[in-house]
């Protein structure tokens, strides 16, 4: 076989190992040494194996994932993602599906402070949900809500996936952070242009009952007690960050101090719950950097093939073009996502497609803003929405069906749909800010 | 570590299991070890503050600061990874998986036993291939830092890594065994 046919080989297979459900990493790993075997031979791959292993992962840069996840795990517990809510909550209440509109703000308020979607998903489901089905909206509507805008916590920036595909991509960690604000602020837009639209046209779908609950209105001071710490983290994250004081990794540290201050003075941290958050931490960071590990190996397999450089060819040879591939390379993550998580996705697809966009002369911190929202999508559209199935799981509600969910989902799909297009046509938005 | 005195005559819920002791000294071991790793994400999160604090309060960064950290990543990462293993925290899907194992508990099992093995060889391959490794930065007196601030001989670190590895590898063929006991006897 020539190194090509491996190569595409490869690809397949690893896509087939982890359908049927084998650790990813480990499939990874399995592929990529097979692979170079048939390449070269079994030394070779032995030694490359060994020594991504143990070199891939020795970056400083690294470090900033278990920092931002023991960050948002921290606000998780000290209550911060609940008085974001009641803030925008006392903010926008009183406009129509005004209470849809809190949640989406409050997620990218939220956001701006974690890293991982899951973690806005869970939390608003619990504060969210029951809120608003308490004001007369439908079940199906308040979950969608959620579930749209936990996608936020992924596009605004700290974010675990923006990490991962600067690392891929070799772009600064920094300038994807910054990168994802503008897109995320669109998103935040689109997805209340959305809800509004809904509340007027299609009410039956918002509203179950009348809104005849009373708010509970909150003073101006409590309002300002409730958003300090918030603001707090966020001055010193997106701050330091911002002004240059701070690289990633520092902004981590400094971010999940100051989590940690805020969970002790709010007394919501005792030492078990502490040993337990940081093992917690531990687990989610394994997962992640064992992931761009085996990541690391199978992108020297694959580049070692000359898949990449084959496909560039292709692409940019003839009609299909570079708008074609990258219209191609956003449907395919697209149908990925209803498989496979997302930061799977890209670390398969990424190898694959970042040396042609490379080849095509695209802006890659663009192209990463594309593939996270892309990638995003999956989380939202069954059957493997993961967004979703955390809700459902948050709400422990028998009755709440999955289906349901996803149904409610469904506008906030065509949202993000419509905002890539515009991400497409109007890259500035995404790259504005990190020019400056 | 101890396993604490063992007790004949009390009943051990170990019992069924194939030789207890040498499980319970297995379990804790696989604890240790993530403990360990999980008390290095606390000590990488207090390096980096100190290094903040003293290049912005004294004009100076720490020495090995960045290095360190680069090279704790990779030991929380080794040390962990047994007990993500075990508690299978290893990102996979589930669209096939779950439903086969439903419905056919040991075609799934089967599955499983295969996954477990691929690991363990995986792993150690990575293990056997980082001796090497920690063989070179022993005779050569690898370090990191700067000559004459602070340095650090890198071999302890790398023997942690091993370490790490070596025991998920086994931890991934503990599964197998428990998988092919399934198989066997149709219960765990």
């Amino acid at each position: 076989m020539s190194p090509v046919e491996v190569g595409t080989y490869a690809i397949f297979a690893l896509i087939a190992l982890i359908w049927i459900g084998m650790p990813i990493g480990v499939g990874m790993l399995v592929v990529s040494f097979i692979g170079v075997t048939l390449i070269r031979n079994d030394a070779v791959a032995v030694n490359m194996m060994a020594s991504v292993a143990n070199d891939s992962l020795e970056e400083y840069l690294y470090a900033v994932v278990p920092l931002f996840v023991l960050m948002g795990l921290l606000v998780t517990v000290s209550n911060v993602g609940r008085d974001t809510f009641d803030v925008f909550q006392r903010m926008l209440g009183r406009i129509s599906a005004g209470l849809g509109m809190a949640t989406v703000f409050a997620n990218a308020v939220f956001a701006s402070i974690t890293g991982i979607s899951i973690a806005s998903a869970t939390v608003f489901s619990r504060i969210a949900v029951p809120e608003m089905t308490r004001h007369g909206y439908t079940r199906k509507f308040a979950t969608g809500v959620v579930a749209g805008s936990s996608v936020l916590g992924m596009l605004i920036p700290p974010s675990l996936l923006m990490i991962v595909y600067a690392v891929l991509a070799e772009q600064s960690v920094g300038a994807m952070f910054l990168a994802g604000i503008g897109p995320g602020l669109l998103l935040s837009f689109v997805f209340c242009a959305a809800i509004a639209w809904m509340a007027r046209r299609n009410r039956s779908f918002v509203f179950e009952t009348d809104d005849t609950e009373d708010y509970e209105s909150i003073g101006a001071w409590a309002v300002m007690q409730k958003f300090i710490p918030i603001l707090a983290l966020m001055i010193v994250v997106l701050g330091g960050l911002y002004g240059g004081f701070l690289n990633p990794t520092e902004a981590g540290a400094a971010g999940a101090a100051g989590a940690l201050i805020i969970a002790l003075l709010r007394r919501s941290l005792d030492r078990r719950s502490f040993w337990r958050l940081l093992v917690e931490t531990g687990q989610i960071t394994v997962s992640v950097l064992f992931l761009i590990l085996a990541a690391t190996f199978f992108s020297r397999m694959l580049a070692l093939s000359g898949v990449p450089r084959e496909l560039a060819e292709f692409f940019l040879g003839n009609s299909i073009g570079p708008w074609g591939f990258l219209v191609l390379y956003l449907l395919l993550i697209i149908a990925l996502g209803c498989l496979i998580d997302s930061i799977s996705i890209m670390l398969i697809m990424l190898p694959i497609a970042l040396p042609v966009a490379d080849a095509a002369g695209f802006d890659l911190i663009w192209f990463g803003v594309l593939t996270v929202v892309a990638v995003e999508m999956g989380l939202l559209t069954p059957p493997f929405g993961l967004s979703v199935y955390t809700i459902k799981s948050a709400m422990d509600d028998p009755d709440l069906k999955v289906g349901e969910i996803f149904r409610g989902t469904f506008p906030f799909v065509l949202a993000m749909a419509a905002s890539l297009v515009i991400l497409i046509l109007f890259p500035s938005i995404s790259t504005w800010i990190t020019r400056i | 570590m101890s396993t604490g005195p063992r007790n004949p005559g009390a009943a051990d819920p170990a019992a069924s299991q194939p030789d207890p002791t040498v499980v319970r000294v297995w379990h804790r071991l696989v604890e240790a070890l993530a403990a360990l790793g999980t008390f290095m994400i606390g000590i990488l999160g207090l390096i980096i503050c100190a290094d903040i604090l003293a290049r912005n309060a004294m004009g100076a960064s720490l020495p090995l600061v960045s290095e360190m950290g680069a090279l704790l990543v990779v030991m929380i990462v080794a040390l962990q990874l047994a007990a993500a293993v075990r508690s299978d925290r290893l990102a996979r899907t589930e669209v096939f998986i779950v439903p086969l194992t439903t419905r056919f508990p040991r075609i799934g099992a089967a599955l499983a036993l295969i996954f477990s093995l691929v690991g363990a060889w995986m792993l150690g391959l990575i293990a056997m291939n980082t001796f090497d490794i920690l063989a070179d930065d022993w005779t050569s007196a690898e370090f990191i830092g700067i000559v004459g601030i602070a340095t650090l001989p890198t071999w302890p670190f790398r023997a942690l890594i091993l370490v790490g590895f070596a025991v998920a590898a086994l931890e991934f063929l503990v599964r197998a065994l428990v998988e092919a006991r399934f198989i066997l006897r149709g219960r765990t």
